[in-house]
């Protein structure tokens, strides 16, 4: 038990302390997760509408696949990545493996249907009247859409705390494709897993610490966001 | 702009799926008037008031609104010349003021005259003092008020209103009764209402279109009875009375069908039907003795039921009931002409 407790002191020092390593490694975790995040949520609530608004052929496959894929292993996403980006790959040119836009790439693939997905069924639980009422007021087909988004704000900003709360905590995909490069790709689930490893049991502790914090401040952070926007 | 018609609609069919929900020929609707739709539930006069909000296009046939063809793709445009209130409208999750702001914002008003427009029609509708008011959080009455408050401060020249006084109090469907007629008197709006309640209809506007199965019918659909053709078409059974229907020369002038069919329906238009407490000497050929079982104010008439074998609803003006002094209970007689009966 001691050496738990120790860790623990050993891990808060560093936090409070301000340890320039540790805060990098969370500075390039957040940066990497909240751009895939905003990328995930610029095409998959769009695309999350559409697919639960139009009525296509194939629909029922579409939402089957993209249930399929929320369940994506990450070292799956990193595995086919890396064949992808590596300099034999096909997108080799890009020469992004082993950067922060290849993480952010593979995390993108990784929060994408989550995104996606929960926004279908944040439109498909919607109210029924909404659509109509909008076309009766005299919505044209984007702001229709605009308002669709509006009403299920609480959903769909769910369905991107979900995503947010996959990427940051994958390792796979920061492994693989990201490297684990001290200074550039390392984040804060590569760094606890090499930490450990290594021994340095205190640091691992610290970052797994500071990673639920910062979940922490990522989901309150939100919840404001949404709560000053229905006061609007 | 009382002149012509606010809307032509010919040879238009709408259907959902295989079922055919709105067969019309042709139809007219004024301008400037206030028109009432009636029919039982799933008439048609939903589907009717969509097409003419230009929700829906018709599957067949063309509309002609305020003399302009209307083409599919023009119906946004032609929408929003329109205000409809839907039968079971959705409020936003938002402010009282914002739900009836959107309109206006859609249509890209100057937010100063979006703000005086919008507070114009929730004192219309008595929401004055709502506006800060989460939308959501109203009564079932309330939020019909907001939701006509939102198609009011449209300011369109076409109001479509779907049952407008359903979930609504006796007060403030009095209000809404009321706006209406201000708005068709002062500002020359042309109004459409549907509505299930045919005497209310009708003791409101006296162009009342009546629906049944998805066609227009050419009669009140007040009191309307199922029954036999008998007599070689001059009578009319139901199961407990029988209705003169004129002679066979007379009949093509007011029945809408074939007189030889044998199983049909019959209604008699409520306004027609005088009411007495002794039988009248008159050319009116039908007379029935029964007892009134209802009396209730309608708009700005009153509605009595007659029990008579069947019952009978008969629209009276406030002065015959006070000069009859009229009771529950009363006995009474019924007549009315044979042209004041339609077949259909």
């Amino acid at each position: 038990m001691d050496y738990l407790f120790k860790a623990f002191r050993d891990a808060f020092g560093l936090i409070v302390g301000l340890d320039g390593e540790v805060y990098y490694v969370v500075w390039t975790s957040l940066k990497v997760s909240l751009a895939a995040c905003l990328l995930a949520a610029l095409i998959g609530v769009p695309l999350g509408m559409k697919i639960a608004l139009a009525r296509f052929r194939g629909r029922t496959c579409v939402l089957l696949l993209l249930n399929t894929l929320m369940a994506l292993p990450t070292v799956v996403v990193g595995l086919f990545l890396y064949g992808l980006l590596g300099r034999r790959g096909p997108l080799g040119a890009l020469e992004i493996l082993y950067t922060p836009a290849g993480i952010i790439l593979g995390e993108f693939i990784l929060a994408l249907p989550i995104v996606a997905n929960l926004t279908v069924s944040a439109v498909k639980g919607l109210d029924p009247r909404l659509l109509l009422t909008c076309k009766s007021l005299g919505a044209s087909p984007g702001q229709e859409a605009r308002m669709i988004l509006v009403e299920a704000r609480y959903a769909v900003t769910a369905a991107i705390v979900a995503a947010f709360g996959r990427v940051i905590g994958e390792v796979g995909i920061a492994m693989m494709v990201g490297g684990n490069i001290k200074g550039f790709t390392r984040t804060m689930t590569t760094a606890i897993a090499l930490e450990t490893s290594k021994g340095e049991f205190e640091l691992g502790l610290a970052l797994g610490i500071l990673l639920l914090l910062v979940a922490l401040i990522v989901n309150v952070a939100l919840q404001m966001l949404q709560r000053s926007k229905a006061d609007d | 702009m009382t002149e012509g018609a606010a809307y032509i609609l010919e040879d238009v069919t709408f259907a959902y799926g295989e079922r055919v929900a709105l067969e019309v020929p042709r139809l007219e609707i004024p301008r400037g008037k206030v028109t009432a739709i009636v029919g039982a539930n799933g008439a048609g006069k939903t589907t009717l008031l969509h097409l003419l909000g230009f929700i829906e296009p018709p599957r067949t046939g063309r509309i002609t609104f305020f003399d302009k063809d209307v083409a599919p793709e023009e119906a946004l445009d032609f929408r929003r010349r329109v205000g409809l209130l839907l039968q079971d409208p959705y409020l936003f999750h938002t402010s009282v003021l914002a739900n009836v702001e959107w309109g206006l914002k859609l249509r890209r008003v100057p937010v100063k005259e979006r703000r005086e427009r919008a507070m114009r029609a929730l004192e219309q509708v008595g929401l004055s003092g709502f506006e800060r008011r989460a939308a959501p959080a109203l009564s079932g009455g309330e939020s019909k008020r907001l939701a006509l408050a939102r198609v009011l401060a449209l300011e369109t020249d076409v109001l479509l209103l779907d049952e407008p006084m359903s979930h609504m109090d006796r007060e403030s469907a009095g209000r809404t009764e009321q706006v209406i007629r201000e708005l068709n008197r002062e500002r020359g709006v042309s109004v459409l209402l549907a509505s299930p309640d045919i005497l209310w209809a009708q003791a409101l506007t006296d162009n009342v279109l009546s629906l049944h199965d998805g066609k227009i019918v050419p009669a009140s659909l007040a009191n309307v009875f199922r029954g036999r053709i008998t007599d070689a078409g001059r009578s009319f059974e139901t199961a407990k009375i029988s209705i003169y229907l004129g002679a066979a020369e007379a009949q093509a002038t007011h029945l809408a069908i074939d007189p030889s069919a044998i199983v049909t329906h019959l209604a008699i238009d409520p306004s027609a039907i005088v009411l007495s407490k002794e039988p009248l000497t008159s050319s009116m050929r039908n007379t029935l003795h029964g007892r009134v079982v209802a009396i209730s104010e309608e708009a700005a008439k009153v509605r009595v039921e007659v029990d008579a074998g069947e019952r009978f609803h008969v629209l009276i003006t406030k002065k015959s009931l006070e000069t009859f002094d009229l009771r529950l209970g009363d006995e009474v007689c019924l007549s009315f002409k044979s042209t004041a009966v339609k077949l259909f």
